[in-house]
């Protein structure tokens, strides 16, 4: 049939029709809820104590972007490896993704993209006015309030009583957790910002010429075991000390060793002891469960040989025949009282003794007792992780002289705090202090230097939750993880991963709450009322008829649902 | 060209020889082999055209319609809960008065689970605006694929091309396959009445309120009512072209009948024979095949069955209540005029059962005996008890 007999056989043909495109259908007046693309902080970020960016720094990771990767990480945190290797890593708890398979293998990504070329160094600014800072020690949290005091434009010197900078992180992890090489790296990293060091150099609390003064002298002084006979025990941090410094001392091949403690001192002690040839035992007054150490490393101690005797509290110790007699009182784990942790009392069991050549004391320490005094007439500001006296010449107490739990990743952040609390007093007095709360990332206390600088991005401090994420995008992926090295002598326990395995594993980030760009929100948008101009998604609220869907399709929970401005 | 086709692929090749733009379908026994084709033609280039995958025949309607806006020829094909699930966009598609056409391999719906052959899904879209062509056959596919789509754009309204299951669509036949140039010849491109275009954006089918909704279903129902005359020019200009035409009706025997066996589908061919057979032995019996059933071919069939004084509808459907649906839609047909038929209505072959010849004898020595029709539906070839219990 031509088209001319087509257009000949005439038949009715009325339907509606605008003469203006659906444009002229403004959908979106019909709203009363409209979505929003809205940053926000992944509970991995909100859990570091550095408030690291982590998605981002996922995202680049997997995109084999290792140099960027690492300079997000830098931007928070001055030591990335050092804590690639030593932090107990509370974001792997925090990880949506464990809800799904397993967490993200964040802390070996950290360490992976640590180990790379050296970046540029991390961003700062300079100081409208520069001040001088003396920061006493140079343990984790006087080196982190070093390094970002610096990038802040200050200048900064710390005074090193010991020989050699790092303080716990020299002499209180054994090499086989943290190599030398890496920490002496990212040290020097540190003095490049241009900060200057004096080893060997135990100083005081007094100011004498400084603005303003940081203690971060930590608790080099352990507390002794408080029992008849407790100074025949040695000082298991001084162990730790010894075998960082010096030889490893001749093997006492098959000697017994008791170590008393429950903490991740004792823990290392333990290994320290097996390395030397002897064979430890932990014993811990309350029950496994209930230790301080972090499990994963007390798990490692027992499958290098270590034996650990829980429920055991020590009583006395003695000389026996041929080495010490240790004894000791066996125990019963009790309810929980008010702090959550389990008391215990002495079974009527008659005590029992365990014959060793050494006993260590690894029951905890406390700082040394001129800092305690210096604290003690120093009328301070309580942060979340130091005290400061503000004044016209502050002084901060960081680290472990802080109220902050005892780790490295917590001393970091401290020392960050305390850089950021100082620079803000300086510049704007105590308001400026307290405005240091908009830089807070989520609902946690850690701080953001990006968000300090003005740099970072803008997230909402509602933290991503599993139940906002839509798993249906994501597909079980197995866990990477880095392998456990043969424990021979002193050398790492913990091998790195690879770099396909990493941006692999990198590619595991269910990135929460940061948009990468997947498109869903658009691609399911039923009045495309989502606009991508030059890169950037909006929400074009004229036709957005707020159904939600975008918000319900996003996989990582980056778009919200919130009533519109002027309307009830 | 003759080639050795399963209904399925007969459907495809027309499809391709149509120069379709745009396919979209999702897969269900019986149909999928049909679809399946198609997907291979665009993979390998032979049709230059996009399959769009989709994950509900919702969609793949869906689909269409957008397509179709835009101004190209479209297909898809479904069967049963397929079909089903797709009911709201065959409203959308005839209202859109879109030329859009489908296959439609009959088969049973659930529950039960069953594959098998029945009318009931696609006689349960009636109302929704679609033109139904019915098939006897792989020959009667192809042609009538082709001639929807000359059909559907001339009245621009859907057009559904009807097959059995496994009887029609999996049964391979020698079928005559037209070249492409004289099929271009017999259907021209798609030239589109309206279209959605960029340079001058409208919205089509707005939102239409009581001042013009009811003159926009009217205008559907005037469109209808021009199909039969649409059909009739397409049919002699398909069969100027290749020598087949079919009829919205084909009377086959009927003169002189005392019995005219009614039906669409497959079975008209087993029913041809037992005419035959019948004849032989002297018998007064004919066939009346409905091709067209959507608008129904009341004056077509009133024509053929003039002088007939009883007919047998077969109906391989039923709609519970109220019985065979062919024989509901004759009756209505013929009821008010002064000579017509006594209409026996007979459901046979639900769910895949056979029609054989036997079958349809039954029917007719049934519609033979009776004094009157019965008043509902006579089942045959029924476990009574069974359908009891």
């Amino acid at each position: 049939m031509n088209q001319e007999t087509m257009d000949a056989f005439k038949v009715p043909l009325f339907f509606s029709r605008s003469s203006v495109s659906t444009e002229s259908h403004r959908t979106g007046d019909w709203s009363f809820i409209q979505p929003s693309f809205e940053d926000r902080t992944a509970p991995c970020s909100e859990a570091c104590p550095c408030g690291t960016d982590l998605p981002r720094v996922e995202a680049l990771a997997a995109q084999g972007r290792h140099l960027e990767a690492w300079q997000a990480i830098l931007m928070e945190n001055p030591l990335p490896g050092v804590c690639g290797r030593v932090c107990f890593h509370p974001c792997e708890q925090a990880c949506n993704r464990g809800e799904f398979d397993a967490p993200v293998a964040v802390h070996a990504l950290e360490r992976f993209v640590s180990g790379q070329a050296r970046p540029d160094p991390a961003p700062g600014r300079s100081a409208a006015r520069p001040r001088r800072l003396a920061i006493l020690g140079s343990g984790p949290a006087g080196l982190a309030a070093a390094a970002f005091l610096a990038r802040l434009g200050h200048a900064c010197e710390i005074f090193e009583a010991a020989s050699e900078p790092g303080g716990l992180l020299r002499w209180g992890i054994p090499a086989y957790r943290l190599p030398a090489a890496v920490l002496a790296r990212e040290i020097e990293a540190i003095l490049a910002l241009g900060v200057k060091l004096h080893c060997g150099a135990p100083r005081d609390g007094s100011l004498a010429g400084f603005d303003a003064l940081l203690a971060a002298c930590g608790q080099g002084r352990s507390l002794g075991l408080g029992v008849p006979g407790a100074e025949l025990a040695r000082d298991g941090l001084e162990l730790l000390r010894a075998a960082r410094t010096g030889p490893a001392r001749p093997a006492a091949a098959g000697a017994r060793a008791a170590v008393i403690g429950g903490g991740n001192t004792a823990i290392d002690v333990a290994r320290t002891l097996l390395r030397q040839g002897l064979r430890p035992v932990i014993v811990y007054r309350r029950r496994r469960e209930d230790m301080p150490a972090f499990a994963p490393e007390l798990e490692r101690a027992l499958a290098e040989g270590a034996e650990l005797l829980e429920l055991h509290a020590p009583l006395a110790l003695g000389r026996g025949r041929a080495g010490l007699r240790l004894t000791l009182q066996k125990m019963r784990s009790l309810d929980p009282g008010p702090d959550g942790r389990r008391p215990v009392t002495a079974l009527p069991d008659a005590p029992v003794e365990l014959l060793v050549d050494e006993v260590y004391g690894a029951v905890g320490a406390e700082p040394d007792p001129a800092w305690l005094e210096l604290m003690a007439h120093t009328p301070a500001t309580r942060l979340a992780r130091c005290s400061i006296a503000f004044g016209p010449a502050p002084v901060a107490f960081i680290g472990d002289l802080g109220p902050a739990p005892k780790s490295v990743s917590e001393a970091i952040a401290s020392g960050k705090e305390a850089a950021l609390a100082l620079d803000a007093w300086f510049a704007g007095g105590a308001a400026a202090v307290a405005a240091l709360a908009a830089c807070r990332v989520g609902a946690g206390p850690a701080l953001s230097m990006a968000s300090y600088l003005g740099t970072g991005r803008a997230r909402s401090s509602r933290p991503v939750r599993f139940a906002e994420l839509n798993p249906a995008y994501f597909v079980p992926a197995e866990r990477a993880e880095p392998p456990v090295l043969a424990a021979a002598g002193f050398g790492e326990v913990e091998g790195g991963l690879e770099p396909a395995a990493a941006e692999r594993e990198a590619g595991r980030c269910f990135s929460c709450g940061t948009c990468n760009g997947c498109d869903n929100c658009r691609t399911f948008c039923p009045d495309v009322a989502v606009r991508l101009e030059l890169g950037a998604r909006r929400i074009d609220t004229g036709f957005c008829k707020g159904c939600g869907v975008c918000v319900e399709e996003c996989p990582r929970g980056a778009m919200a649902m919130g009533a519109e401005e002027g309307r009830p | 060209m003759r080639q050795v086709l399963e209904g399925s692929q007969a459907v495809a090749f027309a499809v391709r020889l149509a120069r379709t733009k745009v396919i979209s379908a999702y897969p269900i026994t019986p149909q999928t082999h049909i679809v399946e084709e198609l997907a291979k033609f665009c993979a390998e280039g032979s049709l230059d055209g996009r399959f769009i995958c989709v994950e509900s025949e919702h969609s793949a309607m869906a689909a269409l319609i957008g397509a179709a806006a835009g101004g190209v020829r479209v297909f898809t094909a479904s069967s049963s809960h397929g079909l089903a699930y797709m009911h709201e966009m065959l409203h959308w598609a005839s209202g859109a008065r879109l030329p859009i056409v489908m296959a439609e391999v009959n088969r049973a719906l659930g529950p039960g689970w069953n594959l098998w052959m029945d009318q009931t899904d696609s006689l349960a879209q009636r109302d929704t605006g679609w033109i139904q062509l019915y098939c006897e056959d792989s020959q009667e596919a192809l042609d009538t694929t082709l001639q929807a789509y000359l059909l559907a754009e001339l009245v621009n309204l859907p057009v559904m091309v009807v097959l059995d299951a496994f009887f029609l669509s999996h049964t391979f036949e020698p079928v005559d396959v037209p070249g492409q140039e004289e099929v271009d010849r017999f259907l021209p491109p798609f030239a589109p009445k309206f279209r959605l275009d960029t340079a001058a954006p409208c919205n089509l089918h707005e939102m239409a309120g009581p001042p013009i909704y009811m003159e926009m279903r009217r205008s559907i129902q005037a469109a209808m009512e021009r199909v039969p005359e649409a059909f009739r020019r397409v049919e002699a200009d398909f069969a100027a072209h290749f020598g087949r035409s079919y009829g919205a009706v084909e009377a086959f025997r009927c003169e002189d009948a005392e019995v005219v066996l009614v039906m669409a589908g497959t079975m008209a061919s087993t029913c041809r024979q037992l005419v035959l057979d019948l004849r032989a032995r002297g018998e007064r019996i004919g066939l009346l095949k409905l091709k067209l059933f959507r608008p129904f071919p009341a004056q077509a069939v009133w024509e053929s069955l003039q002088g007939v004084p009883r007919i047998a509808v077969v109906d391989r459907n039923n709609s519970a209540g109220a019985g065979g649906i062919f024989a509901q839609e004759i009756r209505a047909a013929l009821c008010n005029r002064r000579e017509r038929p006594a209409v026996h209505s007979f459901i046979a072959g639900l769910g895949g059962r056979d029609i054989t010849l036997g079958t349809l004898e039954t029917i007719y020595r049934r519609a033979l005996a009776a004094a009157a029709p019965a008043p509902e539906s006579e089942w045959v070839e029924l476990d009574e008890e069974l359908a009891q219990s």
